[in-house]
């Protein structure tokens, strides 16, 4: 099965426009809630050029990945790595990507369970979340990627609302925050872009959705658009978090982006942000539920194991790492190691595999022309 | 059509055969039934056996059009005689047993004449049937008001009116292996997806049952998924939502001796349209629609988000409205999840129970449970003057929905999520809106997905599902379940302006 091209049943194909909410909506989950502190820290007021700068980095980065399987007739990034190095190290990498979408996953468990118990439950446990959470998810991806697509495209337009209560937040901005401008040397604005990749990761999932999209000719564009859907999202929660909070605060807040909609307040409701951290299960979720798929989905074409019996082994060691897993600590020590990782699996590597890809072809080219003269 | 071979296989020739040896053998073919009637002439030194069962056929007919002529002179009869004698048409001649009873117990009237090789038989059926009916369980203001009755004939009757087109197809099946119900599959020829015509027509032969009790249970045996709360298939009593589906391209299923239609495929936002939209004002049909989706969110959502707002979140609540509940409650000595099941439970009970009493009684019991019991919960401080608001708001934004199984379907799903707000809060409701959409995704009506225009989206049909637009913007049949043809009108003729003072 681990052949290089692959043959997607008509029924399982999903129509390119979808990926613009599969990019968005994998990238859009528990980095976005804090992105902005991290980046202030680097680079203070010009944080939003590190964005920018990240932004452009990661369109690069997804134009590469474009270039490499657009080089195969249909294939996915386990094809191309068995193609490029043969089966052993293929697996061998496979494994690698199984491993980190796992932790991952795990981060972003973790991180939501926190927001819940800081914000709404401080005493509920992290067992019963993750639960809930982990339920949703296997009762989700028991019905294959098209169900999780679904889920993805509807949950967009079930959270986009959210942006709307921002307005608040604008109203009470302060200009003179942002100034004085490009204060910050280019090697902070770059560890301050470096900052973003949490929120950035997700992009690998095209290396191995591109076999599932039926009009491929159409990819690219959805594909740019949702990323920069993304850039426009981080880059308006931090600048609004840096006109928002006073210089001094804004390193103080873990959670920025949530504490923006504290102030909003109704007649008939007081405390916005809890609305707000409920509804985030429907930014979170689509995340998980993609996340898991591609797990069960390269365990299922590396060792040939029922997507089913991984789905359950991936559930049960969901709930014991995001259940045993309490002090916070803890939890920012992952998310920095998957972040970091996550910048050399997710953005690296098809940079890197990209000209092996060219070499090969260029030497297969040579190699038939020897062949024919 | 094999199967149905195993129901009798005493497929015995019956004739040729002496009359007395006929006579014993229907005799004992119709197990000596009192009704089971053997008229024995002689007309003309020939005998003539006239064998039918009394009660089921109509006794003015038997007289005028089959005795009447029959006894009338003295000549010699053969059946092909008879046959042109006779002012009836339908006749079937048969020679074998089964079919013979068969069409006995259809209210047929059996003729044989000594020394022919075969017999005919006639069917005078004379079926009790009530006169059609104003439409009881999905009421219109605007539109027709008729609704099916237990009759196919008279729904086909109706729908061939309303259809009156060479290109309606009603094909006949037979389902039941001991009591053979007949059945309808109702469509467009050349309108009607011909995907979905062939997944119908296989489930109903497919199935195997001893006998189908109506058009309800039978969608129970051929929908696609049995274990989701959702119904899959639209049911309807109402003929003019019947032929309006069939020439949107849609599948009908009428069954014998049932006053409901099955339409099939269907999405979750079918179940609130109503026939009336397209006769009001598409304004005002859009208006009436939207208020139906929002009356579907405030009848599931409303008491749970009190229920969890009350016992988890009272930061969310800003403090004057606070106080108001607050007092409202002080006396309440129930956690908010126990007072606000109460109350559901009580207004279930009161809706159950109008539902089964007569209809003056009903309307009684409604008033009485409805203020009295409500008032005297309040004043013996069982539950809050706000949850008894919140609670009617949520059960009569759900009897908004046209379809009565919808409406169920959503007072069933409030109790989980109830309970779940109890115990989770606002993440319990959230927790279940998401399995609820994930399980709503999952599910297919006759193979096609259930939440149709959203997912797999197609914006085209939005304006056919959730709003209505004028006329000039319907040009098109509804995409998602690719009819045959998409055009309902050119588009030049719709978009026709005429200058000022033309």
């Amino acid at each position: 099965m681990n052949t290089t091209n692959l043959t997607i049943k008509p029924t399982m194909r999903i129509q390119a426009f979808y990926l613009f909410f599969i990019m968005n909506s994998i990238q859009t989950g528990s980095g976005i809630m804090g992105v902005p502190r991290y980046i202030f820290m680097e680079a203070r007021q010009d944080a939003w050029i590190s964005v920018l700068i990240a932004g452009l980095l990661v369109h690069l980065v997804m134009a590469a990945m474009f270039a490499i399987m657009n080089h195969y007739e249909n294939t996915d990034v386990l094809g191309v790595q068995t193609d490029l190095f043969g089966k052993w190290i293929a697996k061998l990498l496979g494994t690698i990507y199984i491993i980190y979408f796992f932790f991952v996953l795990l981060s972003v468990t973790m991180d939501y369970i926190q927001v819940v118990q800081t914000f709404i439950f401080p005493r509920m446990s992290a067992w019963v979340l993750s639960l809930v959470l982990i339920l949703l998810i296997v009762y989700a991806v028991m019905s294959g990627l098209r169900v999780a697509v679904g889920i993805t495209f509807i949950f967009f337009f079930l959270s986009l609302w959210l942006l709307i209560f921002l307005y608040k937040s604008i109203a009470y901005m302060e200009i003179t925050h942002f100034q004085p401008l490009l204060e910050a040397s280019p090697s902070e604005l770059l560890r301050g872009a470096r900052h973003t990749s949490y929120s950035y990761l997700g992009i690998e999932i095209l290396f191995f959705i591109y076999p599932f999209i039926s009009n491929k000719e159409k990819a690219k564009l959805p594909a740019h658009l949702g990323l920069a859907l993304t850039t426009f999202f981080i880059l308006l929660v931090t600048v609004i978090s840096i006109g928002y909070f006073s210089p001094g605060e804004l390193p103080e807040q873990v959670w920025p982006v949530l504490v923006l909609f504290k102030i909003v307040e109704y007649s008939v409701i007081g405390r916005f942000d809890v609305l707000v951290v409920t509804e985030w299960m429907m930014v979170i979720l689509p995340n998980m539920i993609l996340l898991t798929w591609i797990i069960t989905y390269i365990t299922k074409r590396l060792y040939h194991v029922q997507q089913r019996k991984v789905l359950y082994v991936v559930a049960v060691l969901l709930l014991i790492g995001a259940g045993i897993t309490k002090h916070e600590y803890f939890i920012l020590q992952i998310i920095d190691t998957v972040a970091a990782t996550g910048f050399w699996v997710a953005f690296v590597y098809p940079l890197v595999l990209l000209p092996l890809v060219w070499m090969k072809s260029k030497w297969k080219r040579r190699k038939r022309g020897g062949a024919k003269t | 059509m094999k199967k149905r071979g195993m129901r009798r296989s005493n497929s015995k020739e019956l004739l040729p055969s002496s009359i007395e040896n006929l006579k014993t053998k229907l005799q004992e073919a119709m197990h000596n039934n009192p009704d089971f009637q053997i008229r024995d002439f002689e007309i003309g030194g020939q005998r003539v056996l006239v064998f039918y069962i009394s009660i089921i056929v109509k006794k003015q007919q038997l007289n005028d059009n089959i005795l009447a002529p029959l006894l009338k002179g003295d000549k010699q009869w053969t059946t092909q005689k008879l046959i042109n004698a006779l002012p009836l048409g339908n006749n079937v001649a048969q020679t074998k047993l089964n079919e013979v009873v068969d069409a006995l117990v259809q209210g047929s009237v059996g003729i044989y004449i000594e020394k022919e090789s075969e017999l005919i038989t006639y069917p005078i059926p004379d079926q009790e049937k009530r006169s059609v009916d104003k439409s009881d369980k999905e009421s219109t203001v605007l539109g027709p008001q008729d609704a099916f009755t237990e009759s196919l004939t008279t729904n086909l009757n109706m729908i061939r009116w309303r259809m009156n087109t060479g290109d309606l197809v009603t094909e006949k099946l037979l389902i039941g292996e001991r009591v053979p119900t007949e059945i309808r599959l109702v469509y467009l020829k050349n309108l009607a997806n011909k995907e979905d015509v062939q997944t119908m027509r296989q489930r109903l032969q497919d199935l195997v049952v001893d006998r189908i009790e109506d058009a309800t249970p039978l969608t129970y045996y051929i929908e696609d998924s049995s274990t989701s709360i959702f119904p899959q298939f639209y049911q309807t009593e109402l003929p003019s939502r019947f032929s309006y589906s069939l020439s949107m391209g849609r599948v009908g299923v009428l069954v014998d001796k049932s006053p409901t239609g099955i339409i099939a495929p269907t999405s979750l936002f079918s179940f609130f349209e109503s026939t009336e939209d397209v006769f009001m004002r598409w304004n005002v049909g859009s208006f009436i629609r939207i208020l139906r989706f929002f009356a579907l969110i405030i009848s599931a959502m409303l008491t749970p988000a009190y229920v969890a707002a009350l016992t988890f979140h009272y930061e969310v609540i800003p403090t004057p409205l606070l106080t108001t509940l607050g007092a409202s409650r002080a006396a309440v000595p129930f956690p908010p999840v126990f007072e606000a099941l109460l109350l559901e439970l009580l207004i279930e009970l009161l809706r159950e129970a109008g539902a089964r009493l007569p209809t003056k009684v009903g309307q009684t019991i409604g008033i009485v449970g409805g203020i009295v019991i409500g008032q005297a919960a309040v004043a013996a401080g069982l539950t809050s003057n706000i949850l008894i608001i919140v609670v009617a708001i949520s059960a009569l934004a759900s009897f908004t929905a046209p379809s009565y199984l919808i409406g169920s379907t959503i007072r069933v799903i409030r109790f989980p999520l109830i309970i779940l707000s109890g115990f989770l809060g606002l993440i319990g409701i959230m927790a279940s809106i998401c399995f609820l959409i994930i399980h709503l995704l999952k599910v297919t009506s006759l193979g096609r997905p259930y939440l149709l225009p959203i997912y797999p989206f197609v914006g085209k049909d939005f304006s056919k599902t959730f709003y209505r637009l004028p006329y000039y913007f319907n040009l098109k049949r509804s995409f998602s379940y690719k009819p045959q043809d998409m055009i309902r009108y050119p588009k030049k003729k719709a978009r026709k302006m005429k200058d000022i003072d033309d």
